[in-house]
């Protein structure tokens, strides 16, 4: 699903021709296959979302090479990159990123519009969705009004709603009590196991790792496979 | 993305910023509103001058002379062949002019025409129909006015020049005249012939009546006799006066003028008639050199205009720009999930598209009000303070379709010139800053 291959990136500080290098990543290499969830852990700073956000589209790298689903998106444009996101990835953070001035319903559907999906449809779709995390009663709700559970239901609601094959994660249980993280961990299982979809998730917490197929950690930049979680956990 | 959900996305955004957006709507109404009103005095002069122009002539027509001498029958069946003239005109001068009807009395402008080529070129007449026997004859508007009784040669003496007025008035003709027979008396106008006896006259009868000039100020007291008659007159006014039968100004025409079906076409002809060595005057001629100068005012009138546009669009970069540092995080959003910089550029310029279409509207609407506000009230004004009627059809302000036309394209090419940079600066809204910015 995802093929990662001698992937450098260093951000650039400063002012042009005196700007400073901060190296953060050094030739990772990492096979994410379908169906899989796979942990990124690894200390703060550490690069863990820099990488994400290289598999994202949101930075370009210079060195090395990104491929998902058998896509080779090292020199994708921008515009090109955002027609892959939308129909391709799912995106969860950490701090939800709805949009305030829209009621959960037009979050949802936001994706379907951009798509230009027709409004019935659009509807209905998006209907479905909202059910199927339990806030068909909220829909109208701003994302002000709702807790930061419901908030991160949307948010997953809007990552599902074009059926990607692959759904990307930074600390998506970052901002949770551990209520909602366990609800939030147990229907990521379930659409792993029902719909396999592919999930690549950033987490610190050993306990959302659980849930993980397999845990690959960075240290300093550098990636480690790590074992098999079961394997862990024995 | 549709086009229907960018129109429902962009509402939504100028709904949440009300007075703002009403604001710079205003800003650009005013503008344009200006713009218009400006350049439509100068659209108001130029038509003024140009209705002036055209009320002394048809647009069709075309005036022919030659270099040196008068137009000759010959000259006349050559235009005639020139195709896309429908119809020669041909005038001469008559040297009787005296006319009469029981006691009444006229010296008249007397005129020769050949009348089925006035009838193709579309003669107006108030009253009647145009002459189709040779004593049959057609008198101008104020005809009836200038038929007056005979009175002493001192009668005026003495008295004002409105007394002097009224009783001229007095002594009119006041009945309809249409159909009625007059003499026409047959002796030259040239003082030094005296004849003796009665002078012969011959019966002549009014068939029509021409149109009113649109001039307040013309007086039409014109009489177009036919060629037959004309001939006939020349003939008896030859054996009175020598000269005139040997006169070549008698045979000939003194004005003539070609007809073209439409406007349009006077410029094609009018090369044809000058191929053949003729002098020609029309008033599209004329026209066109008033048009290079007015078209030059009213560019400069329309470029001060466009100043004030351009001061409102100054209002609209502000917002816009407002906008989309205010939106940037949900512009990051929907970057991440899939939003194409196209669309996102396309949403803001859509925004000021939108004030800027409600600017040009509010204007020109407040430009139609304003224009029909002051060709109204300004004559009512100058009656009032300076005592001064202004002339029939004074305008002010005029707003033509082409100034319609052209401020709206102003405006909206103000408006989108200065959106663009906004929006392209929405499209360069880095993703990872933008969602960086609440955690
Ligand atoms: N926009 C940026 N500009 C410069 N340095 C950055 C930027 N984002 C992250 N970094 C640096 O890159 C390193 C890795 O950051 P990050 O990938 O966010 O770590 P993690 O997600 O593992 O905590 C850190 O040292 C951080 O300071
Ligand atoms: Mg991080």
């Amino acid at each position: 699903m995802i093929s990662v291959s001698n992937l450098s990136y260093a951000f650039k500080i400063g002012k042009k021709g005196k700007e400073n290098i901060v190296p953060v990543l050094h030739d990772v290499n990492l096979q994410v296959a379908e169906g899989e969830i796979v942990a990124v852990v690894g200390r703060s700073g550490s690069g863990k979302s820099t990488l994400l956000n290289l598999i994202s589209g949101f930075i370009q790298p210079e060195v090395g090479n990104i491929t998902i689903n058998r896509t080779n998106l090292s020199k994708f444009s921008e515009s090109k990159w955002a027609e892959f996101r939308l129909n391709h990835l799912g995106f969860i953070f950490q701090s939800f990123q709805l949009i305030p001035s829209m009621s959960a319903f037009e979050n949802v559907e936001l994706p379907l519009v951009l798509k230009g999906v027709s409004v019935p449809e659009r509807k209905v779709r998006t209907e479905e969705m909202l059910k199927r995390v339990g806030l068909e009663s909220f829909k109208n709700h701003y994302p002000g009004e709702l807790s930061g559970g419901q908030q991160q239901r949307v948010s997953i609601a809007r990552a599902l709603i074009l059926n990607p094959p692959l759904i990307l994660a930074d600390e998506p249980t970052g901002s949770l009590d551990s209520e909602n993280e366990k609800q939030l961990l147990s229907f990521i299982k379930e659409l792993n196991e029902k719909y396999g979809i592919t999930f690549l998730m950033i987490t610190h917490d050993h306990e959302v790792a659980s849930i993980a197929h397999r845990k690959v950690e960075i240290i300093d930049g550098y990636l480690r496979e790590g074992r098999m979680l079961h394997e862990v956990q024995r | 993305m549709k086009f229907k959900d960018k129109h429902r996305f962009v509402r939504s955004n100028m709904k949440k910023n009300r007075t703002r957006v009403w604001m710079t709507i205003l800003a650009s109404t005013i503008g344009c509103a200006f713009l218009i009103m400006l350049a439509s005095i100068g659209f108001a002069i130029h038509k003024t001058a140009v209705d002036d122009v055209m009320s002394f002539r048809m647009v069709n027509e075309i005036q022919v002379q030659k270099e040196s001498g008068m137009m000759t029958e010959n000259d006349v069946k050559k235009l005639e062949q020139i195709e896309g003239v429908k119809a020669v005109t041909r005038k001469k001068y008559t040297p009787a002019n005296q006319l009469s009807i029981g006691e009444y009395n006229t010296f008249a402008n007397v005129i020769s025409a050949h009348m089925p080529s006035e009838e193709k070129a579309g003669f107006e007449l108030d009253k009647g129909r145009m002459p189709k026997n040779k004593n049959e004859i057609v008198v101008g508007y104020h005809f009836a006015e200038e038929l007056r009784k005979d009175q002493p040669e001192n009668a005026l003496e003495g008295l004002s020049e409105e007394e002097a007025q009224k009783r001229m008035k007095e002594l009119s003709y006041k009945g309809n005249l249409l159909n009625e027979t007059l003499k026409y008396h047959l002796k030259t106008d040239n003082p030094e012939i005296k004849i003796e006896g009665p002078v012969q006259t011959v019966d002549v009868k009014i068939v029509g009546i021409g149109k009113k000039p649109t001039r307040d100020w013309a007086h039409d007291n014109s009489v177009f006799i036919t060629e037959d008659l004309y001939n006939e007159v020349i003939s008896i006014l030859g054996k009175q006066d020598p000269k005139i039968a040997s006169a070549d100004e008698l045979k000939n025409y003194g004005d003539v003028k070609a007809f073209t079906a439409s406007a349009d076409d006077v410029k094609e002809v009018t090369d044809r008639i000058e191929k053949l060595d003729y002098m020609t005057y029309s008033i599209i001629k004329e026209l066109k050199q008033m048009n290079v100068y007015f078209t030059l005012f009213k560019a400069g009138l329309i470029f001060i205009g466009a100043i004030a546009v351009l001061i409102a669009s100054i209002g609209i970069f502000n917002t816009m720009t407002m906008a989309v540092t205010e939106r940037s995080q949900d512009i990051g959003i929907m970057k991440a999930i899939g939003a194409t910089p196209k669309t996102v550029k396309r949403i803001f310029l859509l925004e000021s598209a939108y004030i800027g279409l409600w600017g040009v509207g509010l204007g020109t609407l407040l430009a139609y009000i304003t224009s029909y506000g002051v060709n109204f009230a300004l004559p009512i004004i100058i009656e009032q303070f300076v005592n001064e009627t202004p002339p029939e059809g004074f305008m002010l302000s005029y707003i033509p379709w082409s100034l319609t036309a052209i401020a709206v394209t102003i405006c909206m090419g103000v408006t989108l010139l200065s959106g663009w940079r906004p929006a392209a600066k929405a499209t360069t809204v880095d993703v990872l800053k933008a969602l960086r910015r609440d955690v």
